[in-house]
């Protein structure tokens, strides 16, 4: 019963209503232009954007939620976890800054608190207080123009294939988060190109988590392979140590 | 004794140096000290400190491997120092680690809290096991020096062989998920260095660099202490290395070939460029030295080879370590001096304590002669101060923590300001308003520009109206543009910095200072800016009074400008499209927003759009027109 978010960039207008709305339910405060910050209207104080694109095309930003989730696999801490339902969420106690999350993630979400002593990362946590007790986030529910609503995945994306079915031609024939490395809980409905939402135009299906599970299971045989290696190269160096030492001794015996 | 001197002295002056800018780190945060930015959440300290001090560390488990586990007796004299060099490799990036990591005091964190499928968890336990198993490799040497403690020394003694395997298992591990960690960013690591096999070509490397940052600085410490270099030793190194930078080259070429990167190879970026010189400085070129003999035994060719070898691979590990995603993130990073002094500043601390062990423990089949203690050496006399130094040991205690002190006071007086303070807002000079008839303004940075008739601005506003728009000039800038005050498109925007003014680190004001006694504290309650800032009148700025700290929001402002006039020209004029919002806006805005935006009505988050007096502008225009009448005239 993963819960998700599908938004139509066809029906926004752009109001930023959900942008107020989030800010008042996470409490965060109001923001100003920093060197650090990026030019999607994310930042530390702002989980979720609007990105405008010419041709009257309001995007939504906001984290994606992947259902297999790279910085979920990079915390060295679990401090990201993945919900049963379907938010990835941040335990700042656990937290131990490293930042690691932030170099994971294909699409560039989490960011940093540069300007605090204490810093934490911030994104998107679905409303997960809400969520939970069976609400929908503050962004769907306000949002005047049901451009972004709020459900079951696979409900969801029923919904998007049949707004594809019913108007032929109004949308890029895709549901933008449906596979792309292993699926994402924040799905799109657009006719524009969406690729520049990630750091790349084709991420492919290949969930991250598994470009590094290989490694990670090869930890222990590369330990004890090595100390095996090791401990036979050390054993048949000192036999053959031992071995010309004698022969040393016997031709040394035989010259006396 | 000037060689070893001098050096000391410099390194204190980095390090104090050092001290005082990482005090300014803790207490101010990463983004007062660092360029950092949410794109590039790694810089330099990741890339140099951690990445290429763990590369560097890595003489001690190639050493300890020739040495105890191939038997190779010759070259034990290289054997203390390079495990030395490891110990204090692993203390240096821990300690960079404390001053990268947000969070520096949770580093524990790690113990109790488990992710086995997260690389940087594998690398973390490493660091910390490894660490433990160096301590208990080295410490017989140290404790050598101590008869009361034999005991324990003996007892080590007789485990090292296990240690030495230990040191050398962990270490595989932790050389390749070093690699590891970046497999997790194919799509922003470039292909150049992105590979699947990203843990072998590290250990690969780790392993080269482990060889020759042994050679290097066996070099070094013996030109330091003048002492006869170990030429044939380091020939023996060189001679292993090709062979290591062998297959390293063979397994980059087949993996480049593999994924058909060639052409990004010589497709003429600057990635590519990068990637060329670093394969030649850190294999190729190294790869011809130690492979001709006569080369090989030259010692200035044994400087260079190894050098390029150490440069080669830290370099590596800034490229792979986030310096090559800067063109997919699409981001610029430049590290701050401030990051770069701290880098050094751990080096130059490492540094100092392996200089201290090799003069005060059996590091050394011949312990160098500690030159500051010689007993023939005379008392320090500073003649220009006519001062005696004290003995030479308390001389040279003498000038290091001067220079210490020095440095560190240098360094607190060059934080910089802005950065203590601002905290990176961003920095938009403003040229001087020049009264050409039109502007474009991009005020929002989002390149949507709006036309804007400045003159009749001037004009109708007024000539002394400049700060309207060009309102107070807020600390540390000459000229502001609209929205360093009007952060926000749609919400009042609060610039006083209450937290900043009340912090001890900050402004330090005590409550009352500002709130009048026995009043409940409200801004209402409280003093003007001006009362303590004589230089901010805020008399001048009209919209800004009538909420004493916030500044209106931008869309607010440039509304309030706008569109009174607007309305007042569509009744003149009767073009009634005057008011829509296309009139000024060149892109398009939503029909619907439009339609909602009839200024009768307004949306909650496009609060107090308060339309100004009609009737007065009425005035106010008429006046203009006339005083224009009178220019024509």
């Amino acid at each position: 019963m993963s819960k998700a978010i599908l938004t139509d960039i066809t029906k926004c207008i752009g109001c930023l209503k959900c942008v107020s709305a989030c800010k008042e339910t996470n409490n965060l405060e109001m923001d100003v232009p920093r060197i650090w910050q990026k030019n999607d209207g994310l930042s530390a104080e702002n989980w979720t954007s609007i990105i405008q694109k010419p041709g009257n095309h309001f995007i939504r930003k906001q984290c994606r939620h992947c259902l297999e989730p790279a910085c979920v696999t990079a915390c060295p801490v679990g401090a990201l976890q993945k919900t049963n339902e379907g938010a990835v969420v941040y335990d700042s106690d656990k937290c131990l800054g490293c930042r690691y999350c932030m170099m994971a993630c294909p699409y560039g979400i989490p960011r940093y608190d540069w300007d605090q002593s204490v810093p934490y990362v911030r994104k998107c946590i679905l409303c997960f207080d809400k969520i939970k007790n069976g609400d929908q986030p503050a962004c769907t529910k306000i949002c005047p123009e049901g451009a972004t609503i709020f459900g079951d995945r696979n409900e969801l994306l029923k919904i998007a294939h049949n707004r594809i079915a019913e108007n032929p031609g109004k949308y890029i024939n895709k549901v933008w988060g449906e596979n792309e490395i292993g699926g994402t809980s924040v799905l799109y409905l657009s006719d524009i190109d969406l690729s520049f939402l990630s750091y790349n135009t084709h991420l492919g299906n290949k969930p991250l988590p598994e470009t590094t599970e290989p490694a990670m299971k090869s930890v222990p045989f590369a330990f004890v392979g090595m100390g095996g290696f090791m401990l036979g190269l050390n054993w048949i160096i000192r036999r053959r140590m031992e071995l010309s030492k004698n022969q040393n001794e016997d031709r040394g015996n035989k010259d006396e | 004794m000037n060689r070893v001197q001098n050096t000391k002295i410099i390194l204190w002056l980095i390090t104090g140096f050092a001290a005082a800018v990482g005090l300014n780190r803790f207490i101010f945060g990463l983004g007062a000290t660092t360029n950092l930015t949410d794109s590039t959440p790694w810089g330099l300290w990741i890339g140099f400190d951690v990445m290429g001090g763990v590369a560097l560390a890595a003489g001690g488990f190639v050493m300890t491997a020739i040495f105890y586990i191939m038997k190779r007796e010759e070259f034990h004299p290289l054997v203390k120092p390079a495990v030395l060099t490891a110990f204090l490799g692993y203390m240096a990036v821990i300690l960079g680690l404390l001053f990268d990591l947000g969070l520096p005091w949770n580093i524990w964190h790690m113990i109790i809290f488990w992710n086995p499928h997260s690389p940087l968890f594998e690398v973390g336990w490493c660091v910390m096991l490894y660490s433990a198993v160096l301590l208990l490799e080295f410490s017989p040497v140290p404790l050598e020096k101590y008869s009361r403690y034999a005991k324990i020394r003996n007892f080590l003694m007789k485990f090292r062989f296990v240690f030495v395997l230990l040191g050398i298992m962990l270490s595989t591990l932790h050389q390749s998920s070093l690699g590891s960690l970046f497999l997790i960013m194919p799509f922003k690591l470039h292909p150049l260095w992105y590979s699947n096999i990203l843990p072998i070509q590290f250990f690969l490397s780790a392993v080269a660099l482990g060889l020759m940052m042994v050679a290097f600085e066996s070099l070094a410490s013996h030109w330091l202490y003048k002492r006869k270099p170990e030429t044939s030793l380091v020939e023996k190194l060189g001679k292993t290395v090709v062979w290591v930078l062998s297959i390293y080259l063979i397994v980059k070429i087949i993996d480049i070939l593999a994924a058909g990167e060639i052409t990004i190879v010589l497709n003429g970026s600057w990635e590519s460029f990068v990637f060329i010189s670093e394969i030649f400085i850190s294999i190729i070129f190294p790869i011809i030295i130690f492979s001709v003999p006569k080369m090989r035994r030259n010692i200035k060719a044994q400087w260079i080879g190894s050098f390029m070898v150490v440069f080669g691979m830290v370099f590596n590990r800034i490229n792979v370590g986030g310096l090559t995603m800067l063109s997919i993130t699409g981001d610029s990073y430049t590290p701050s001096w401030m990051e770069i002094t701290i880098s050094l500043g751990v080096v130059s601390a490492a540094a100092l304590v392996f200089l201290f062990v090799i003069e005060h423990f059996n590091i050394w089949d011949l312990k160098p002669q500690d030159p500051e203690s010689l007993p023939h050496t005379a008392p320090s006399f500073d003649y220009s101060s006519h001062a005696w130094l004290g003995t030479p040991d308390a001389a040279s205690l003498t000038k290091f923590s001067l220079a210490f002190v020095l440095s560190f006071a240098v360094g607190m007086a060059l934080m910089p300001e802005k950065k203590l303070h601002g905290k990176g807002i961003e920095e938009i000079t403003v040229s001087r308003a020049s009264g050409i008839e039109r502007l474009l303004i991009n005020g929002n940075k989002d390149d949507n520009l709006v036309e804007f008739p400045h003159k009749e601005h001037i004009a109708r506003l007024g000539e002394d109206q400049c700060a309207q728009c060009h309102h107070l000039t807020l600390p540390r800038f000459i000229e502001n543009s609209c929205w360093e005050c009007h952060t926000n498109m749609y919400k009042p925007v609060d610039y006083f910095k209450h937290n900043w003014h009340a912090s001890s680190s900050g402004a330090n004001i005590k409550c009352d200072n500002c709130h009048v006694e026995g009043v409940q504290r409200e801004s209402k309650s409280a003093k003007n800016c001006v009362d303590c800032h004589p230089k901010y009148d805020f008399n001048n700025a009209r919209f800004i009074g009538s909420q004493k700290y916030f500044a209106i929001s931008y869309t607010d402002a440039f509304h309030q400008l706008c569109v009174s006039c607007h309305f007042i020209k569509a009744d003149e004029l009767n073009k009634q499209n005057l008011t829509e919002c296309k009139s000024c806006h060149k892109v398009k805005i939503h029909d619907q927003v439009a339609e909602n935006l009839k200024w009768k009505t307004t949306l909650p988050h496009f609060n107090s759009v308060i339309l100004p007096n009609i009737e007065k502008e009425k005035n106010q225009s008429e006046m203009s027109k006339d005083e224009k009448e009178n220019i024509n005239n």
